[in-house]
């Protein structure tokens, strides 16, 4: 170790050659996929590649002209919000009564949901939804997407919930306050930015989901995510507009996951991590 | 104390608290817990094209260990599982130390780098599909122009496993490099400042300090990859359907089209409920290990 700064610059300046790197491994396909929607049709599927083109809209314009975009985007935000939705209406209260009396089963109870394979679930839904004519509803696709986002609140909630000091809801206990009271004018307030990132990643998980849609949606009903599986027969020699589709389907989720990355840890690994 | 008479009662409370996880509770029993007894039902039965149930008892099962479709799936379920688990642990692993070490990358930067996993995995199959295109793809692309042979990636039997590896490890790695950097950040400073005075190199640092304190932060990030790389689904089904040929027919795509391709309900249930309990039994295995691990 005769000239350990000499050797630190290196490590430094070698970490900066493999984060750029890194870097390019992660984004490239990406920016690929967005460059590709804006090129002219017949530069798409040009061999070799093109990197400098004049952008155009064509692909967009193509993409809507072509497939009820519009009407499998307003499906996939019914079904991710109403999922979104219900995932926090049960999953507040489920969370803010786990941490107070630390009986933890309810909450392992839909994680354990969680880690079974979605098909397991979706063999006797679609039987059962089958029987009672709701295959295809927006009821049967949101209770479906809603096993996906009650876990995400529950476990994103579980360790704002445990933060807050016992001897706020003492007090308030004291002046005859019920429980549910104190979840709603102290407890939740207090919890507001947990609420919200678990509101996010339940969007996020829910609007990603594909499995349930693909058996439990039909053509009215189809989600964006559905819809973009039947693209790919259809647009297998159209690749600017499947380019097209594929970029607009994701920039919802990754515009919300750019907002909140700052909370991403404890949120995205159940708990199971304390960031 | 004046209000007395006003605090709520021990039982009035329980019956609350009891009423406030009531609705979840409820929810989850009627979503799965019932349907899964439901599954189990179904797979002592066997339907036919008609729709026509009969009762088999344990045939479902005894064909499933007759059927080489089901070996097979078996094979590829965990071939994809090894090397995807293997690269994004690495992978991720890599990405998380880089990202530690370079503090001043701005907020923005770093939220780019972990991205990848937050975009629909059915978005990142169509990604692909058109930059592995054999022939007019990307990808080859680049191959030829260092001067390496093209590949027909996801066209070939014999690639098509580490390429769905490959996309699946390019989505997740960067979620296991977010777990990680969250266990870096937590692990105690003083344990670095103790290492530098004793003159250690970086190399030493990490494999004798760093990587045995994170172990059970490699632990936990290996039970979350598990559970869903067991079940892998999305990518396979947009890219490949299980093709080419049955090249990649995991358990959980061999099972979903038994079920809603075939209609074979009754077997489609016996082979979920095989891969479950594949999957839950990875997870206690898994968990007994963090708590060998824990420190």
């Amino acid at each position: 170790m005769n000239n350990a700064p000499l050797s630190e610059a290196w490590i430094s300046r070698l970490n900066v050659v493999q984060l750029v790197l890194a870097g390019i491994l992660i984004m490239a396909p990406t920016a690929w996929m967005v460059l590709s929607s804006f090129k002219p049709s017949f530069e798409v599927t040009a061999y070799p590649p093109t990197l400098i083109f004049s952008p155009t809209a064509e692909n967009y314009i193509q993409l809507m002209r072509t497939t009820p975009f519009f009407s499998y985007t307003i499906n996939s935000l019914i079904v991710t919000l109403g999922s979104a939705g219900l995932g926090l209406l049960f999953g507040i209260p489920a969370a803010f009564a786990v941490s107070w009396t630390r009986i933890s089963w309810p909450a392992i109870l839909t994680l354990a949901a969680r880690m079974a394979p979605g098909t397991l679930f979706l063999l006797p839904w679609y039987v059962m939804f089958r029987q009672v004519g709701m295959i295809g509803s927006y009821t049967a696709l949101i209770l479906s997407h809603a096993v996906i986002t009650l876990p995400i609140v529950i476990w994103v909630l579980l360790p704002s919930f445990d933060n807050i000091p016992r001897s706020i809801f003492e007090a308030a206990q004291v002046d005859g306050c019920s429980v549910t009271r104190i979840l709603w004018k102290i407890a939740m307030p207090l919890v507001g930015s947990g609420i919200a990132v678990a509101a996010i990643l339940s969007f996020v998980f829910s609007w990603n989901y594909f499995l349930f849609a693909l058996v439990l949606s039909n053509g009215d009903s189809k989600t964006l995510i559905a819809a973009a599986f039947n693209f790919v027969g259809e647009g297998s020699t159209q690749w600017g507009a499947l380019m097209a589709a594929a970029t607009l389907i994701a920039l919802p989720p990754l515009t919300l996951a750019a907002i909140v990355q700052r909370w991403l840890v404890s949120g995205l690994t159940l708990g199971a991590v304390k960031g | 104390m004046v209000h007395a008479a006003n605090a709520v009662t021990p039982d009035r409370q329980r019956a609350e608290l009891a009423a406030l996880s009531a609705p979840a509770v409820l929810f989850t029993l009627a979503m799965i817990a019932f349907p899964v007894i439901y599954t189990i039902w179904l797979g002592f039965h066997s339907f036919s094209s008609t729709g026509r149930q009969s009762f088999v008892g344990l045939g479902n099962y005894s064909k499933l260990i007759a059927d080489n479709e089901f070996w097979h799936g078996l094979w590829v379920t965990i071939a994809l599982y090894v090397l995807s688990l293997a690269l994004q642990l690495v992978l991720g692993i890599w990405l998380a130390l880089l990202l530690f070490h370079a503090k001043r990358l701005p907020g923005f930067v770093r939220s780019l780098f972990i991205s990848p996993f937050m975009m629909p995995p059915v978005v990142a199959g169509l990604m692909w599909l058109v930059i592995l295109d054999p022939s007019l793809g990307a990808a080859n692309y680049i191959l030829q122009s260092i001067g390496l042979p093209p590949s027909e990636w996801l066209a070939s039997p014999t690639w098509v496993i580490p390429t769905v590896a490959l996309i699946d490890t390019w989505q997740w790695a960067p979620y296991v490099a977010l777990i990680v950097l969250g266990g870096l950040q937590s692990l105690p400073p003083s344990v670095y400042e103790a290492a530098q005075i004793d003159g250690a190199s970086p190399y030493t640092t990490f494999r004798r300090i760093t990587l045995p304190l994170l172990l059970p932060t490699i632990v936990t990030a290996t039970i979350l990859r598990s559970v869903d790389l067991l079940r892998f689904f999305d990518i396979i089904y947009i890219t490949t359907q299980g093709g080419p040929g049955n090249a990649s027919n995991t358990l959980n795509i061999y099972g979903f089209r038994v079920g809603f391709e075939f209609f074979n309900i009754g077997y489609a249930s016996a082979l979920m409920l095989t891969l479950t309990a594949i999957v839950f039994g990875a997870v206690l295995a898994f968990n007994r290990l963090r708590g060998a691990v824990a420190w």
